[in-house]
């Protein structure tokens, strides 16, 4: 896995089928997007499910407001949905894989354009920024594992 | 979350980084402060045009010119970069915190359903 990667697996007791609606239904997606202390109104989401359809939450806090605007690059229903976010390039997949047994393990994998990150001649500045970037990512998959 | 303010600046930050020409600008001064016309010479692109790609990292705080000398060197401010990465950093801690709360509305909606 590259630096500018991110795997997040999460295992649920539900059905493939329930998660898919989940992450793809406005009604649902306004229960628990968030972020924290964030609310996700159903009236500021847009889900147009195909490729190339807009995918855009509009979150709001006590200190102020933030606005998700992406597109979609793949809707392969109930097993893999992908976008693409406009302002930062950030590229998002969740894959719903079923157990067969009633609980869906998703997994949301990310990455991110700017190859300058990873310029061979990337110095100072870049550098230890990436190196928090892997220690956090690290500490991350510390917390996945336990 | 970043506030709106905030999301301005990642949103220049991030469209400047969404360029080619611009992401080997800044590569290239990472390892050093350079000149327009030492950046311009791998392109075959008018001066005009490497210009206006240096004015676009410039508005986004990923470089500053110096402004006494007559050649304008054009250095990278780092911390416009670390803005950037920790932008992606938080983001992906959301992810996190977004499972659990899905996991318990799945939960409820289970309940709800049987």
């Amino acid at each position: 896995m590259s630096e500018d990667e991110f795997v997040y697996r999460r295992e649920f007791s539900a059905p493939r089928e329930l998660v898919w609606r989940c992450l793809t239904e406005p009604a649902e997606l306004a229960c628990f997007w968030g972020p924290r202390g964030m609310s996700t109104p159903v009236e500021g989401i847009i889900v147009e499910l195909h490729p190339g359809g807009r995918f855009e939450t509009l979150m709001l806090g006590e200190h102020g407001s933030h606005r998700m605007v992406a597109r979609f690059t793949e809707v392969v229903a109930p097993e893999r949905l992908a976008w693409v976010e406009s302002a930062s390039g950030l590229h998002t997949t969740s894959t719903l894989d079923d157990l067969g047994d009633g609980r869906t393990v998703v997994v949301i994998h990310q990455r991110h354009v700017p190859e300058a990150m990873r310029a061979p001649e990337a110095r100072a500045g870049f550098l230890t920024s990436l190196d928090k970037l892997e220690q956090h990512l690290a500490q991350l998959r510390q917390g996945d594992r336990s | 979350m970043p506030t709106t303010i905030e999301d301005q600046r990642l949103d220049a930050l991030f469209t400047a980084l969404s360029d080619r020409t611009r992401r080997d600008i800044v590569a290239r001064l990472s390892a050093g402060e350079a000149t327009v016309t030492e950046l311009a010479e791998p392109y075959a692109m008018s001066m005009q045009a490497v210009s206006q790609h240096l004015r676009v990292l410039e508005r986004s705080g990923l470089i500053s010119r110096e402004r006494h000398k007559q050649t304008r060197p054009c250095r990278l401010d780092p911390a416009a970069l670390e803005a950037a990465v920790s932008w992606i950093e938080q983001s992906r801690r959301t992810w996190s915190a977004r499972m659990d709360r899905l996991e318990t509305h799945l939960a409820h909606r289970q309940e709800r359903e049987s």
